[in-house]
């Protein structure tokens, strides 16, 4: 009897694992991450941008307007984290709503893009698997659109070993310190850098930088201490673990070390940046130093409206990209464009996250377009390499790729304020100081990029 | 009526001659094929990704194994078992990035050392029972938690915790020189597997899993017994901490960066709540759990399905199991199957006699 | 070690986070006492009101109407759980009904990050009116949402210990809770006593949630596992005090936050709630934990 029934238990679970691997693993899977119906409303600044789009028709994303395109399609892949708490699936989906609008006006030569987005919850085992996924099952010959917290560590020797040159938005040190990753942002390190070197620039007289306890604190604060001691200037770094469930005693801590004519510059993403500003000025304290500084994942409206005209000239982020709200040019027209007609899987709107997308997809059509024979993962990834001095539209330089050791192509940056539930600007284009050691590096292989015009 | 009835006793009369004949035999055949099976015929139906993902599974089959262990044969209940898998982990990659030692050796000594602090856990928590015995698992958890968060996973560096903040390229984690392409990982993975089940098993069939039987029915009887309930209670934290301790190891392997983020406290409540839904009173369960927790959410993750409506089957599945399944789903399913098999059965013979006569 | 003024305003924090804690842990007592079962859940449906308040809030809904359908929602799914599991589990040990209600947190956790998508760049706040406004003790400023949830913490220790020990429906819920099936035969109407604990507790749950999602983050994760570090108070009160829980909370609360300017301590200052439960545990005598008595779990 029990014989029989461990037998038919076993067979019964070889049987379903079979057919589900064997039916899984020949399947095509493409997944366009699902966001979910979104009940949270969409973002305050849509509603401003809609006068301004009117004047620009999509169909300038490709090269015959209103042709849609039939022929076999390019494969690209993308893996973005998407957990509770922290998704970056704005940035291939807005990458994808892109390539909608290209497909839908001549594609690439005739050829459709196909963007297969895989989302990972911060495991490297599935990060692992999900860049084999892309590169065995779904055939990709180019990564756009990466954005993890970790998974540039997991694959970036993956990707060296075949030959991939990645387009993604950086977080881990990976992301920019090897020759398979370009990224269009600066990260977490040289955004920090940015904010920093904002402060370092108004005379304050002592520096707090805490950020959050994730991969990386080590590395990225490396930056931030390199600046303060050219300049002098006495830094205390501070980690918090997230979650954070005691916004309080962070908020006193940092103001305490800091003193009256410090400055506290944050690392976080903006939940977390939020509930510590949100802390301070109920606390009172958001006085009780000379500036607060934040990097870039700060730069939304939505904390700008959250957090109220206290902040107006008080909280200075680092915007990696050029700022939406008060930019008129073609480009950043036809982004709100495409992102009001093709992007309903991008729910965070107008935003940071949905411009790095935009800027990823430009530079990989761009790449496309100069491939005369097939498309393989060779000559797709050539042309990525071979992307020089592009202008983007949406950053403050020219952006190139390169064979470079390391990338960083992306170092220069505006300065941001809250005022009055927008951010605006407060510092145009400045430079990421040299002092940092990478920067020093990535300017010394490849020169200083010229500023877009 | 009569002549269907008979058909059917004498029908049953001789396969209950052929059924008591080598239980034991078929039972090991099919097991030895099914791993077969699993050995050498995954590597080439899957594709990498699910190869990665089985290599998951057989590492968190070895966690719920324990967890059963615990939960199903002693009766304890572990909300920490995550926390536990993490110090596994951490040994590893430390003597792994430390030493040249062979990957058995620092497996066995991953295993050991956990067992260790598994064992300085125990002592002052088997003081307790039920509910307060689960909810300091929790605390301790929590604690370890916090402390892993601070000192991090070795990536490299010098000094005891072998963390270095500030690399730009993280070195990963190594694995035995035979085994380092992803199939030949997922089999050495199996294989280390096995010989945790083999070790469960022996326990199971000899003196410490006959005390814990009587222990899990009724302790103060078994105190009466004269079994000293101490003793295996932290036998069995012993047990269930070298394997998850050696799970540790061979998961350093398998995912070459170990990340503090990756082991979050309330991880260890889902593996409870998917042991639960298994099976803790069968190996077969702790496969099943396994199957849960990472086979399932890789295959919703490569439909674009949200790994949420997981979460809410995992809670769902601890609400069945405990109202009306106490068994589990390696239990229930071959009953339900069984159930299944006989209705349809029943309704394929009425018919015949008819036919027939 | 750094002077004592730079403690001063950690101490006011501190009470503050006690007071966090002791919402929560309170709570759990509570219901523990009434209905025999550690409500794990408590902070995940907690956390679905308060969402759901916010939610209700951005549809320009007035303030007063999103607190009391937190409020509803919390006791609401807290009633439907209670009368479906609560007899189910009724005559399993308090660890199978713990565990069953962490079954209830897995499917509250995973649906609202379905309704409530984490999205990129966003971050959702819950404010009250009582955010703006309070008074300033040394260089920080107290709210008065923070003097709420402390006033609040011992204003539901205070009375629900009086309701559970003076009132007949109190004593009923403790009888029942202790032994469903002699209460039953004692002619007590247990259906509507048992209603009338979880309805309880859901409300409790739901203000709790409401006021912990202004003070600590609207943000389902960090609501609904917060339950664990409250857990420590009510492990150092045994699960039965109500009032050592509240003080345990405060305590645990204060330590936390005056471990702040300690620099070599600072980084694991998170570890005081679980150092604290264990040790507290750890402690507790022998003939304590051998009782048979199902109250003592």
């Amino acid at each position: 009897m029990k014989a029989h029934m461990s037998a038919r238990r076993a067979i019964v679970l070889a049987a379903a694992i079979a057919i589900a691997a064997a039916g899984c693993s020949s399947s095509s899977s493409s997944s366009t991450s699902s966001t979910g119906s979104s009940s949270t409303p969409a973002s305050t600044a849509t509603g401003s941008a809609s006068a301004s789009t009117s004047a620009v028709s999509t169909s300038q994303c490709g090269t015959k307007p209103g042709v849609a395109a039939t022929g076999t399609p390019i494969a690209l892949g993308a893996i973005a984290t998407n957990q509770p708490g922290t998704s970056f699936t704005d940035i291939p989906n807005m990458a994808n709503a892109y390539f909608a609008c290209v497909n839908a006006n001549g594609g690439i030569n005739g050829h459709p893009i196909k963007l297969y987005i895989a989302t990972e919850q911060t495991n490297p085992a599935q990060i692992a698997a999900d860049a084999k996924q892309l590169v065995q099952t779904d055939k990709v010959v180019g990564i756009i659109g990466n954005t993890s917290i970790i998974e540039c560590s997991v694959d970036s020797s993956y990707w060296q070993k075949l030959g991939y040159y990645i387009v993604d938005s950086g977080i881990a040190p990976e992301c920019y310190s090897t020759p398979n990753s370009a990224a269009v942002n600066m990260g977490p390190r040289y955004s920090s850098d940015g904010a920093v070197q904002y402060a370092l620039a108004q005379h304050v007289s002592k520096v707090v930088f805490d950020q959050s306890n994730v991969p990386g604190t080590g590395y990225i604060a490396a930056g931030p201490a390199a600046l303060a001691k050219a300049a002098n200037v006495p830094i205390v770094q501070l980690t918090e673990n997230v979650p954070i469930s005691d916004a309080d005693s962070v908020a006193i801590k940092e103001v305490d070390d800091a003193g009256p004519n410090g400055a506290v510059i944050l690392n976080f993403t903006p939940p977390e940046a939020l509930v510590i500003l949100q802390a301070a000025q109920k606390l009172g304290l958001e006085d009780h130093v000379k500036l607060w500084g934040c990097s870039t994942p700060c730069n939304t409206d939505f904390l700008a409206t959250s957090l109220g005209a206290k902040w107006n000239n008080k909280l200075f982020v680092n915007a990696e990209l050029t700022p939406p709200d008060v930019t008129n040019t073609t480009t950043m027209n036809l982004y709100k464009a495409i992102l009001k007609q093709y992007g309903s899987a991008v729910s965070g709107g107008i935003g940071s996250f949905s411009q790095m997308g935009f800027t990823e997809a430009e530079i990989a059509v761009h790449a496309l377009e100069t491939i005369t024979g097939a498309y393989t993962v060779a000559s797709v990834n050539a042309a990525l390499k071979a992307v020089s001095n592009f202008n983007t539209g949406m950053l403050c330089q020219l952006w190139t790729y390169g064979s470079y050791p390391l990338h960083i192509p992306n170092n220069e940056d505006y300065t941001v304020t809250p005022d009055n539930g927008k951010m605006v600007t407060a510092q145009g284009c400045t430079q990421i100081s040299s002092v940092d050691p990478q920067i020093a590096q990535y300017r010394s292989v490849a020169g200083t990029a010229a500023t877009a015009p | 009526m009569g002549a269907d009835l008979s058909l059917r006793n004498t029908a049953d009369r001789q396969t209950s001659r052929r059924r008591p004949a080598r239980p034991q035999l078929i039972r090991i055949v099919t097991i030895t094929a099914l791993l077969l099976f699993v050995l050498f015929g995954f590597p080439q139906l899957l594709s990498l990704y699910y190869i990665d993902t089985m290599t998951q599974v057989a590492v968190y089959s070895m966690v719920t194994l324990a967890l059963g262990v615990l939960v199903g044969r002693v009766g304890l209940v572990s909300l920490g078992q995550i926390a536990v898998l993490a110090i596994g982990a951490w040994v590893a990659a430390r003597l792994l990035f430390a030493t040249t030692q062979p990957y058995p050796v620092i497996l066995l000594e991953a295993g050991l050392i956990t067992m260790v602090a598994g064992v300085l856990i125990g002592l002052p928590a088997l003081r307790l029972r039920g509910l307060y015995l689960a909810l300091i698992t929790l605390m301790f958890a929590g604690a370890i938690t916090v402390v892993l968060a601070t000192l991090n996973f070795p990536n490299g560096g010098h000094g005891f915790t072998g963390y270095n903040g500030s690399l730009v390229h993280i070195p990963p984690i190594r694995r035995p020189s035979i085994a380092s392409s992803d199939p030949a990982y997922f089999r050495y993975a199996v294989i280390v597997a096995i010989l945790m089940f083999a070790l469960v098993l022996a326990h199971t069939k000899t003196k410490p899993g006959r005390a814990w039987a009587a222990i899990r029915q009724s302790e103060p009887a078994a105190l009466a017994a004269g079994i000293n309930t101490t003793l295996y209670k932290l036998w069995a934290f012993a047990l269930a901490s070298f394997i998850t301790g050696v799970a540790g190891g061979v998961l350093a392997g398998a995912v070459h960066y170990l990340y503090s983020i990756g082991f979050p406290t309330q991880d260890s409540i889902t593996l409870l709540a998917v042991t639960l839904m298994g099976g803790v009173y069968s190996m077969w369960g702790a496969v099943v759990a396994a199957l849960l927790y990472q086979f399932l959410p890789a295959l919703l993750n490569n439909w674009g399905v949200s790994a949420d409506w997981l979460t809410i089957l995992f809670g769902l599945g601890v609400l069945q199991v405990l109202t009306t399944a106490p068994a589990g789903l390696a239990d229930q399913v071959p009953k339900d199957l069984a159930r299944l098999g006989r209705l349809l059965s029943r309704r394929f013979r009425s018919p015949a006699p008819g036919k027939t006569t | 070690m750094p002077p004592w003024s730079d403690f001063e305003p950690f101490i006011v924090s501190g009470l503050a986070l006690g007071g966090v804690y002791a919402l929560s842990g309170v709570g759990l007592v509570v219901l523990y006492r009434a209905t025999g079962v550690l409500y794990l859940a408590f902070g995940a449906v907690g956390a679905m009101g308060a969402l759901t308040a916010w939610s209700l809030g951005q549809a320009g809904a007035p303030g007063w109407v999103t607190w009391l359908t937190c409020i509803a929602v919390a006791a609401l799914i807290t009633l439907v759980y209670g009368l479906i599991f609560g007899p189910a589990l009724s005559r399993r040990e308090p660890l199978v009904k713990a565990v069953a209600t962490i079954g209830l947190t897995l499917i509250l956790y995973g649906l609202m990050d379905l309704l409530w998508t984490t999205s990129g760049g966003e971050a959702r706040s819950l404010t009250l009116p009582s955010d703006n406004g309070g008074f300033s003790v040394g260089q920080v400023q107290v709210n008065w949402t923070q003097v709420i949830a402390l006033g609040g913490a011992v204003v539901i220790t205070v009375g629900t210990g009086m309701f559970l020990r003076y009132t007949k429906l109190g004593t009923a819920m403790r009888a029942m809770a202790n032994d469903r099936e002699i209460t039953a035969t004692l002619g007590v109407p247990v259906r509507r006593v048992e209603a009338a604990a979880w309805l309880g507790c859901g409300v409790l749950a739901g203000i709790a949630g409401l006021l912990l999602a202004d003070l600590v983050a609207l943000d389902a994760t960090t609501l609904t596992f917060l339950v664990i570090s409250s857990l420590a108070a009510v492990l150092i009160a045994r699960l039965r005090s109500i009032t050592v829980t509240f003080v345990a909370a405060i305590v645990v609360g204060l330590l936390h936050d005056l471990l702040t300017p300690i620099t070599s301590l600072t980084n694991y200052r998170d570890m005081t709630p679980f150092v604290l439960a264990a040790a507290a545990l750890l402690v507790m005598p022998r003939s304590q934990v051998m009782a048979q008595s199902r109250e003592e779990a």
